[in-house]
Parts: structure tokens; sequence; C-alpha cells
């Protein structure tokens, strides 16, 4: 049994956005030199999601519109206070409800050395706090 | 586009190279878990706010602490390396024997535009003799202060030393020199708003991120604790952007205050036009 993990370094260019990184994940799987197992895509953070959907724009739109109705930047959150422990304001509430909505990871099958996915899907990073530097680790298990 | 007045660069990765010294620093000014930020990753969050341009803000108690938490030095090497965007402030302990010198060094030698003064920090008031050397020599260099107003998050800060009223004597007798009382002198804003409709070389800054979020901390200011027509019809020339970033990021205090209604002239005042009659860059500006 093979056990591969990679940390991945990625950075959005806006806010709020998601990124695909199917590639990345298709690329790591065929380095790896695993042939049969299962793939984890999992991010380090708490105000990012890792999330699985169709490369359209117009979908992409409507995700991130979706999770802005759902968690909206104006909404009086508890978060939204004085944090003594970092001598900051609690200001990415909406970033850690969004992130918990998409939730931190997704596992795939590795078939034959490649990663089985259907065949619109795609595999985000998605970014609610941004911008800021960030990592997210693809973990390959198997023979 | 805006002029952000108030940012610590606390987390400059540029000046954070000596762990010991940034552990320092952040344990005097109140910042805790978080790492030194790269330049280009601080510029794109600004850039979210359309920030062009943003006053870095030096620290020095070192009659205290030894060694200024942020110096001019440090402030200087930050703004030679984005010359068109960093607008460098000087500040001196005026307990240092050499306050004087330094801060004439500071003006004509690093070329920073202003003084910081806290009064919190310093613990004395602004009238203090002390300081008065400062200002004498802000007033000889047409340079402007920029003083911490209200309570002070910082640590052995007393916020008694920085009441707004505190200020009113230095703001009367240095009229030829543009005056700033930062975090609009909150929780004290009403005081800030008395001095301001009185002195036209007073200035004040939104950095006031302390109770709740930018939504609803802007509203409980300008809505709530200022009548609602105080902004627009009375002080529209005296109020200034600013974040108080790393307390807060920038986007999201540009948001809170995108969220008060006011109308275009007085949002462009107080988003860079004020803020650029303070630094004398008023020609500067109308090039970006």
């Amino acid at each position: 049994m093979k056990f591969k993990l990679k940390e991945v370094p990625i950075c959005a260019n806006k806010e709020f956005e998601m990124l695909r990184i199917t590639d990345e994940v298709r690329d790591y799987v065929a380095e790896s030199g695993v042939e049969n197992g299962v793939v984890f895509v999992i991010t380090e953070h708490t105000t990012t999601g890792i999330t699985v959907n169709e490369s359209l724009p117009c979908v992409e739109k409507d995700l991130m519109e979706m999770l802005d109705r759902a968690a909206p930047e104006d909404y009086p959150y508890h978060h939204n206070h004085y944090l003594r422990s970092y001598g900051t304001i609690g200001g990415n509430a909406p970033g850690h409800l969004k992130s918990l909505l998409t939730g931190n990871h997704c596992v795939f099958p590795v078939v034959e050395g490649r990663v089985k996915l259907g065949s619109a899907a795609d595999i985000y990073f998605c970014e609610y706090d941004g911008i800021k530097n960030r990592k997210y680790m693809i973990y390959v298990m198997g023979e | 586009m805006l002029i952000d007045t108030h940012i610590r660069p606390a987390l400059f990765a540029p000046i954070c190279g000596d762990a010991a010294r940034f552990e320092r620093r952040c344990d005097e000014m109140n910042f805790h878990l978080m790492k030194p930020s790269p330049l280009p990753l601080l510029k794109k969050q600004y850039a979210l706010a359309d920030i062009r341009k943003a006053a870095l803000l030096p620290e020095d108690c070192s009659a205290e602490t030894g060694t200024p938490a942020i110096s001019n030095d440090e402030i200087a090497a930050l703004v030679a390396l984005e010359p068109d965007f960093f607008l460098g402030l000087a500040a001196v302990d005026p307990r240092r024997a050499d306050a004087c010198q330094e801060l004439e060094r500071a003006f004509t030698t690093l070329g920073l535009r202003g003084l910081v003064v806290n009064t919190a920090r310093l613990k004395m008031y602004p009238g203090d003799p002390r300081l008065l050397p400062l200002y004498d020599l802000c007033r000889a260099h047409k340079k402007p202060i920029l003083f911490h107003a209200g309570l002070c998050l910082e640590k052995d800060a007393l916020a008694k030393y920085a009441r707004p009223v505190e200020f009113e004597e230095v703001v009367a007798a240095y009229p030829e020199v543009n005056i700033c009382l930062a975090h609009m002198g909150w929780p004290w804003v009403q005081e800030t708003a008395a001095l301001l409709l009185k002195y036209p070389n007073l200035y004040a800054n939104t950095a006031l991120m302390n109770f709740d979020g930018p939504y609803q901390i802007y509203h409980k200011v300008f809505r709530e604790e200022m009548g609602e027509y105080w902004l627009e019809h009375n002080i529209a020339g005296q109020v200034m952007f600013g974040s108080d970033s790393p307390r807060i990021r920038p986007v999201r205090a540009k948001r809170g205050l995108d969220s008060i209604a006011m109308d275009p002239e007085t949002r462009e005042k107080v988003y860079w036009r004020n803020a650029a009659k303070f630094f004398g860059l008023e020609g500067l500006c109308d090039e970006i």
C-alpha cells in the first residue's frame, strides 16, 4: 500500500472565487504511481472549501450567489467582534459558513492510475475569505 | 478610489525578518496568531478596496521599550519598495534625548510626510510640554500630525490620555497644521464631531473597527451617535477613510462605509479627496 501526500499552494485573485484544480489532482495521481486506490483532496483552511461541479461560468456564478444568499456579508454574526486572541475583529463569518456548506474535502476512486470523475465533473478549491496564500492537500492511497 | 490613512505595517514581511523583534512588536502592539504577509499579497488585498495610496504608521515608545516597535527607517524602507503607493509617516518618543533631531531626520533625510503621536501609549496628555517641540517642527516643515484618539487596543495604553477634548488646545494652538484624530476618537465620537465643527484644520479618520462588523459599527457611529446629516452637511470635508488594518481588512471597512448613504461628492471626499488635502497631495491625486 502506498501513501502519497502533496501540499499545493494556491492564491485566488479575488476575495471570493472558485478555482478549478482538476488538472493538479490528475497530474499528482499519475505521478504517485498508485494504480488502484483513492485520492483525497483536502483544504487546510476553515474559510475555504473543496467541491465538485460542472465547470461552466454560469454555474460557478450561481453557486457563489447561492452561498452569498445563505451567508450574506451584512448579517450580524456572533463572530463579528473583537477577538482578544488575535487583536483583530472577526470579519470572516460568511467564509466560515460557506466553508461548512461546501465541506473541506472530496474523495475519488483511482482506477488504473487515473482519477475517476464523471464526465461533467471538475474539482474546485473555493476561496471565501481572500485574498490569502492558501494550501490544499492531495493524498493518494492505494497500490 | 480610496486613500487609506491608517495602516499599521506590523505584519509587512519586508520588516519582519528578525523573528525575536517581530514577536516583541506583535506583543507590544497586540497582534497575535498572525504571520507576516508579503507585499504583493497585501497590495492585492488593498486593490480589492480600490486603495490607490496608503499611509503607513510607525510606533515609537522606545523610552520604555528600548527600541521602536516600527521605526522610521523601517517605514522609509517600505515606502522605497512602493514609492507611488505608500505614504510614510514618522513617530518619535518625545522622551528620547534626540527626539527633535530624529523627527528632523525623518522629515528631511527619510522624506516622511507627517508625524504620528499616540498619547495613550505614551501616557502623556496632548498638551504635555515634551510634545510641543515636535509639533513646532511639524509647523516649521508644514507636515500634518495624526493623533491616535480614543480607546487604544495596544498593550499598556490608557484611553484617558487620548480623549478627543484633550486635543483641543493643540488644535487651537496650531491652526496652520493639519491634525487628524484617528478612529473618530471612538467611543467619544460626539466630542470629535464637535471639534471638527469648530476647527477647520482638524480631520478625523474612520479607522474604528471595535464592536460588531463594519455594517453595524459605521451605522451606529454615523447614523445613531452622530445626527443623520452631521457628516453630509457639516463635516464632509474633514472625515477621511482609514481601515486600521491589520485589525480589520480594508475591503471590509470599505463595504461598511459603502452601506452608509451619502451623496457621491461626499463619498469622494471621505474616500480620498480629504486625505489628499490633509497630506498635501491634491495635484498628485488628480493624476491617479
